[in-house]
């Protein structure tokens, strides 16, 4: 059975391996460095406990995907509460002017990407990685929507604006077009050093490297142009399952690889307008539709798949096997959402 | 004998046959007669004075006066940007520095800028080939500065030149091809006549308002930046003995330089000297070579004329002459006129003047 619960310390060497397997564009929100992991998961085991509050320390919640059976880390996801968490939130926006000659009966669309901070502060869903042969199966999505369920059960921590970034183009070289026409002139450095200092260092290297003006479309490499708000190829079944969300692509781009940035209502994802709360009840059946299934509060959240029925008296037959996996018993109040 | 005067209406036809000749390359002087007689009723008035002094255009003909020929052209333009709006880039540096990760970039960085906005421009050059060598093009350039030296207050105390930039045979500047081009839809050579002509507003409206970071621009493009059209280099060598230099602005469509120089700092001003004119009977060659030769003002603000007299014919307080170059001059003896060296430095120690007086009182000693 498929389980997405809070990361512990104890998964730091599984969640390196997982790490090490990713492309290099996750090393900003997921350390490949025993270090730095460690760090991560040690603040979002205090982010999960409540002691963070907003304003104070940044609250970044990180989860795993594990298999009950093995034990065994199969993916991780994450929320940054506020975007940033604490610091500027760095995009692109992409935007047009129009310059127009009356004179001359000439009008021309000149696109323009403006340095950006407007996202600093949305909810951010961050650090998703799973195993590649688990991409097109059902624990895919339990791994990316337990978050929204999450959310939903925790609704105050989180913002009414939701963004998540996508990973932009980068060619089978390793180059990343748009990073050679812009970014590399300016940060001195090829684009995973740039990306795994965004995820480590402060940010504020960014605030002194990148170029502080606005940046002409039209003057970009033609590779770079083509890229702009492009994701990269494997990163679709990840966006198709966002928009299904209700994610939509905006005009924030990544400042490093101009991938799209995918924006919402938190209030409007639909895990978390189609999920209701009902009392858990025992079956030893498997009977009834595959849901989502989640309970627990802070670092008590489990999140998990299993078939059930609901009953017309508001109760919710679920097999003892999840009962086991979710920590809960008969009564207690759980999530559900179809998948 | 070669004379400097203001223009005038009757050089309509020769200007028009040199703009003709003188193809695509002078944006200032197209081979368009209403252009041309627009221009020339523009000096008329400057010079009579019925402008306001900030709107003045004044343009200077070399006629030889023996084949009643305008073979030269050049000018002062009093204000710059004031009912346009004047346009350059600025190659400034832009500096992305970490000290956390030791990084410390530059990036060549050009801005829009309007900063010789108010300021005084010599402008307009062109002097037809078969004139070329033996002084004339130093007689018709260096002319100006005798002129803003004498009516300075008519002028700003910097004043500036923009040099052609680099383009090829066709006319293509590798600038614009990178850069102007990706806004303004249209040819070099169009856009850079559109802007000779005065019709600037198209620039403010089509231009890039941002800075543009050189590094995103291609090598070609980057390479041509503040330099100067081979066939200009003449040109910038002597605004250089001037005293002239790259004032760090472009011109924003081909990257030609813009160098400049204060009034006061100018060679021909500092080195100009006033005497009264002493006509004299006496035979005088005037067919000496340039280095031997001095420029000679009349010093009149409406009907300003300049030759050249060997520097023989200057004594310590009179310059002699022969009577038709005070003819040329419009002078009778005793008037004042002013001189100035016609070339560099080299010819002038050979002035006998120098040697003659002592206490140094000669500005003429190189």
């Amino acid at each position: 059975m498929w389980l997405v619960r809070p990361a512990r310390p104890d998964d730091l060497d599984q969640i390196l391996t997982i790490a090490g397997t990713q492309s290099a564009r996750l090393s900003s929100t997921l350390p490949k460095q025993g270090d730095a992991l460690t760090n991560k998961i040690e603040q979002s085991i205090a982010s999960f406990s409540g002691r963070t509050r907003a304003g104070s320390e940044p609250q970044r919640f990180l989860f795993v995907l594990e298999n009950t059976e093995t034990g065994a880390i199969a993916g991780t996801a994450g929320i940054d509460a506020r975007a940033g968490n604490g610091q500027p939130f760095y995009n692109y926006r992409r935007d047009a002017l129009i310059h127009a000659s009356h004179e001359l009966g000439v009008s021309r669309r000149v696109e323009v990407l403006y340095p950006s901070h407007s996202l600093t502060d949305a909810t951010l869903l961050c650090s998703f990685s799973i195993r590649p042969e688990l991409r097109s199966t059902s624990a895919f999505e339990l791994l990316s929507r337990a978050r929204i369920l999450f959310i939903a059960e925790h609704r105050e921590w989180f913002t009414p604006r939701i963004a998540v970034e996508i990973q932009g183009v980068q060619l089978d070289d390793g180059s990343v077009p748009f990073w050679d026409s812009l970014g590399r002139h300016f940060f001195d450095m090829d684009f995973e050093t740039a990306d795994q200092h965004s995820g480590q260092l402060s940010k504020t290297f960014i605030a002194e490297l990148m170029p502080p003006n606005p940046i002409y479309v039209t003057l970009l490499s033609e590779a770079a142009q083509q890229a702009l708000g492009r994701a990269h190829q494997i990163t679709l079944p990840n966006l198709e399952l966002l928009q299904r969300e209700g994610f939509q692509p905006g005009c924030f781009l990544d400042i490093f690889d101009a991938g799209p940035v995918l924006e919402a209502r938190t209030d409007s994802l639909r895990t978390l307008v189609a999920s209701h709360s009902k009392a858990l009840h025992g079956t030893h059946e498997d009977v009834g539709e595959t849901c989502l299934i989640a309970a627990g509060e802070r670092e008590q959240f489990r999140c998990t798949l299993t078939p059930l029925a609901e009953t017309l008296d508001d109760k919710l037959k679920v097999p003892i096997a999840t009962w086991k996996v979710l920590n809960k018993t008969a009564g207690d109040r759980v999530r559900i959402a179809p998948l | 004998m070669l004379v400097i005067r203001p223009l005038q209406e009757n050089d309509l036809d020769d200007l028009y046959t040199m703009a003709q000749n003188a193809g695509k390359g002078l944006t200032t002087l197209p081979a368009d007669r209403d252009i041309l007689e627009g221009k020339i009723n523009h000096a008329r008035e400057t010079f009579n004075q019925r402008i306001a002094p900030e709107a003045g255009l004044y343009l200077f003909a070399l006629e030889d006066i023996q084949r009643k020929k305008t073979v030269g052209i050049s000018g002062i333009q009093a204000r710059v940007g004031l009912d346009e709006v004047f346009y350059n880039y600025r190659l400034s540096i832009t500096v992305n520095a970490s000290k956390e990760l030791g990084v410390h970039v530059r990036t060549p960085t050009l801005q829009l800028s309007n900063d010789m906005t108010d300021t005084s421009e010599i402008c307009s050059l062109l002097l037809s080939d078969e004139y070329k060598g033996g002084g004339s093009g130093l007689l018709l350039s260096r002319c100006r500065f005798m002129y803003l030296d004498d009516f300075r207050k008519h002028f700003s105390e910097k004043v500036f030149a923009e040099m052609r930039g680099v383009s090829d045979t066709q006319g293509r500047s590798p600038l614009w091809d990178a850069l102007g081009s990706k806004f303004f839809d249209m040819e070099f050579t169009e856009a850079d006549m559109l802007s000779g002509l005065g019709n600037k507003s198209f620039i403010a409206e089509l231009m890039p308002k941002y800075p543009i970071y050189l590094p995103m621009l291609p090598e070609s493009a980057r390479a041509v930046i503040g330099r100067v059209h081979d066939n200009t280099a003449p040109a910038l060598r002597m605004l250089q003995s001037e005293g002239f230099n790259f004032n760090g602005l472009v011109d924003i469509f081909d990257g030609g330089p813009v160098v400049e120089a204060f009034v006061h700092n100018i060679r021909t001003v500092r080195e100009g000297m006033n005497r009264h004119a002493m006509i004299t009977r006496k035979p005088v060659n005037l067919d000496v070579p340039a280095g031997e030769r001095a420029m000679v003002s009349n010093r009149s603000f409406r009907d300003f004329r300049v030759t050249t007299l060997p520097i023989d014919c200057i004594g310590p307080d009179t310059v002699s002459m022969p009577p038709e170059v005070a003819e040329a001059l419009q002078i009778e003896s005793g008037d004042p006129v002013r001189l100035a060296p016609l070339k560099d430095a080299g010819g002038l120690t050979k002035h006998r003047y120098t040697s003659s007086v002592s206490g140094g009182a000669s500005k003429w000693q190189s």
